[in-house]
């Protein structure tokens, strides 16, 4: 029993718990692996059927939780349920800081060997007098003026002192770059889908990328080894906004940034599309938040597939032909879909032929 | 080769100016050649038949060159289809001038003066020389376009500190008239400088805005035979200002924090610091080349962890370039500024305040101050780090004097 490996999936009905779900699944049945279950926890069903999934629909907020991790004997858990939300609501803040602070108690309490969690490099902040290339030892001191961000460093900090208090558990904590790539939804695929790209006069700031499907493999990664610690996982390639921006053939739109300043300040906790431009905060899009990649080339044996420049341009062809295709996604979905059905409907028939022989 | 049959005249011609005449840049030989190139047949032809032996020794000669020039741009269009071969630098350009006027009487000089521009006015009668012109502009017009078109795609590439080369390349010209012609900088000292390696430039401060770190990548740029990039660690108020934290990342300059500094030192690059900072910067004219504290010897402590040598760097001519007459700190804490000076032209006088005066300016560089001696962890000897400092700043205040002394004028040197 002590050698049965369980993964608990948070999240499973998003995109990131979806996707880790479903590999994780496929990876186990590769290896022939007996002795495994992937548990998903969601308030909500996932969309798309996976495949020998396990679940469980609950709020991650449950009290609980303790009980279930106990009674499925639960080794592992990759919490990636999080609302991301601009707006500084109280909803999501108890949802992500509230709901982490509960469910990383649970863990230690019911002795979870090992927590993954998916945060952000934007736990860092934008300053001027940020060092060229950020080390993981930096202090966590993003700002808290986006609803998203202040959660995170909320969390951040947090598992900064949960550390301490439980030793005995691996903690691993995936900071990301901005993630980009033809599925996934962030805020800066979120910023470079608008025609339009709203930037600051005079700015020019250096950023990174990592393609969606290298934040995947990473989280693997972390669920299959122990790596505790927090981790900055980027990309090769630093690329200017402006390259950013021409690469995924937008059109600058460049904005005082007083005004700019001014404006989100005024719209951001209003339903005011002033934030659906601007998805990320006004402070990266001034000043550089670089981050050094060496302890993740040092320490995870995995680096990133795409570099930030192929990973642009798989998103810029993508936004291209979903102008000529809106239908293109719904019909993958349905393909797979299909495919689901027929082989549920194969696995029926051959049952009913079972039963007939005997 | 071609159909057209030019002129024997203007082959000859041609062939004399392209030796002759200093060479002003490649664009010119690229003309001449091309127009030369067609015309090689036809001389080999003729001078098999009518050229006498001594001459033919000498259009030999001539057109043994000729080829070889051929050759060379030739090569170089293999290499670079796209691009113009680099221009040579203007310094080689002014030695060869005056190199070639120092041979001549003032007699014959004058002579060749007249030749020149004999041959300048049949040129403008010549199709050829036209055609050449012409070929230029389109040449020009062309990696222009592409240049635009592959900005616009996103082509192109930063360094991880976000250095531009082509941003560089781009402003250049007008740092260089900078440097050549309004401040008329004198270098000294230039081989102190190694072609390659770590080394840090240890400077004094001044002049209200920061020229003088402007000229000094400048002069490194223009003047140093390896044309080193100076990394230039900046306050962190330049990050915070419209275009300035755009043009000065693009231009390879990096905010001064140890860990960036020692980052970029380990790269074996050429890094230059101003310890004064804006102390030193906005200093009013009344304490103009007294040196200000250097920082807290964070650029000792930069050096002594990656063993880098530092050379002492004066610069003479960059404080006069403003008359501060004295500083407003209310109206700078009001707008968020470092400092707010008061001087003869600002800011009465609005945008015309910016323009500098054209004073003479000196760049000496000092003897290296070697710091492998003192072993690894030496940084954490605070003594030592602070001896250092004093010692560093002795030395470039004495430069400073020493070259006050030699200075007769502000703006005439």
């Amino acid at each position: 029993m002590a050698d049965k490996k369980v993964i608990l999936v948070t999240g499973v009905s998003d995109y990131w718990g979806t996707n880790i779900a479903s590999r994780l699944l496929e990876k186990f049945e590769s290896l022939e692996e007996q002795d495994y279950s992937v548990i998903g926890l969601d308030s909500e069903p996932p969309s798309v059927e996976i495949k020998g999934l396990d679940f469980i629909q609950a709020d991650i907020r449950n009290p609980l939780l303790v009980d279930l991790l106990k009674s499925e004997h639960v080794n592992t858990l990759c919490h990636l349920a999080f609302l991301e939300s601009v707006r500084n609501s109280e909803a999501a803040f108890d949802y992500n800081v509230m709901g982490t602070m509960k469910l990383l108690g649970a863990c230690s309490e019911a002795g979870v060997r090992k927590v993954i969690l998916k945060s952000s490099t934007s736990v860092y902040g934008a300053y001027p007098t940020n060092p060229a290339f950020i080390t993981e030892e930096h202090p966590v001191q993003g700002s808290r003026d986006y609803g998203y961000n202040r959660n995170l460093v909320e969390i951040e900090a947090f598992c900064n002192g949960f550390r301490r208090q439980v030793p005995e558990m691996i903690l691993t904590i995936l900071r990301f770059v901005n993630i980009v790539g033809p599925k996934a939804d962030t805020p800066m695929t979120r910023f470079l889908k608008e025609p339009f790209a709203p930037v600051l006069i005079g700015f020019d700031p250096l950023m990174q990328m990592v393609h969606e499907l290298d934040v995947l493999d990473a989280l693997l990664f972390a669920i299959q080894n122990d790596v505790p610690g927090a981790y900055n996982y980027a990309a090769d390639g630093i690329l200017p906004l402006s390259r950013v921006i021409a690469l995924a053939g937008k059109i600058p739109f460049p904005v005082f940034h007083p005004f700019a300043y001014l404006g989100v300040g005024i719209t951001q906790n209003m339903r005011f599309p002033t934030t659906k431009y601007w998805p990320i905060e006004l402070d990266f899009l001034r000043y550089s938040c670089v981050v050094d990649t060496q302890k993740m080339h040092n320490e995870l044996s995995i680096s990133p597939r795409y570099t930030a420049e192929e990973a642009l341009r798989e998103f810029a062809g993508d936004q291209r032909l979903r102008r000529y295709m809106p239908e293109r996604s719904a019909l993958a979905y349905d393909e797979e879909r299909l495919r689901d059905t027929m082989e549920r409907r194969k696995r029926v028939r051959e049952q009913a032929l079972d039963e007939n022989h005997l | 080769m071609t159909e057209r049959k030019p002129l024997k005249k203007s082959t000859i011609k041609m062939a004399d100016s392209s030796l002759k005449i200093p060479l002003g840049n490649s664009e010119e030989v690229k003309t001449i050649s091309i127009e030369s190139k067609e015309n090689l047949t036809m001389d080999s032809i003729e001078e098999q038949e009518s050229v006498a032996e001594a001459k033919l020794s000498q259009e030999e000669h001539r057109r043994q060159l000729i080829e070889e020039l051929d050759q060379l741009i030739e090569n170089l269009r293999i290499l670079q289809a796209e691009y113009p071969p680099p221009s040579n630098s203007s310094k080689q350009q002014s030695d060869q001038k005056e190199m070639r006027s120092n041979q001549f009487s003032p007699g014959m000089s004058l002579t060749v003066l007249q030749r020149m521009r004999n041959t300048i006015n049949e040129d403008i009668l010549d199709m050829d020389t036209w055609r050449g012109i012409w070929y230029m502009v389109n040449y020009s017009l062309e990696s222009q376009r592409d240049l635009l078109r592959r900005r616009m795609a996103g082509d192109y590439q930063v360094d991880e500190w976000g250095y531009d080369e082509e941003v560089l390349q781009t402003v250049a010209p007008f740092f260089t008239f900078m440097y050549k012609t309004y401040w008329r900088i004198q270098t000294n000292g230039m081989e102190k400088i190694p072609g390659e390696g770590r080394t840090l430039l240890v400077c004094n401060h001044s002049g209200q805005l920061p020229w003088d770190g402007a000229m000094l990548g400048t002069a490194i740029y223009n003047e140093h035979p390896n044309q080193r990039l100076v990394r230039t660690l900046l306050a962190s108020w330049f990050p915070t200002l419209p275009f300035f934290s755009m043009m000065f990342t693009k231009l390879g300059q990096v905010l001064a924090t140890e860990e960036n500094g020692i980052r970029l030192l380990e790269q074996e690059q050429l890094v230059s610091v101003f310890p004064e900072g804006i102390k030193g910067v906005s200093k009013t004219y009344w304490d103009r080349y007294r040196l200000a504290r250097f920082g807290r010897g964070g650029f000792v402590r930069m050096a002594l962890k990656t063993s880098t040598p530092m050379i002492p760097v004066s610069i003479v001519g960059a404080e006069e370039t403003y008359i501060s007459l004295f500083k407003v700190p209310i109206i700078a804490k009001m707008i968020g500024f470092p400092f707010f000076p008061i001087s003869i032209t600002w800011p009465w006088t609005g945008p015309f305040g910016f323009v500098p005066i054209p004073t003479k300016w000196y760049i000496d560089f000092g003897d290296p101050i070697p710091t492998v001696e003192y072993g690894p962890g030496a940084e954490n000897n605070l003594v030592l780090v602070s001896q250092l400092t004093d010692q560093v700043r002795n030395v470039v205040q004495d430069m400073i004097w020493s070259r006050l002394v030699k200075r007769k004028s502000v703006i005439y040197g």
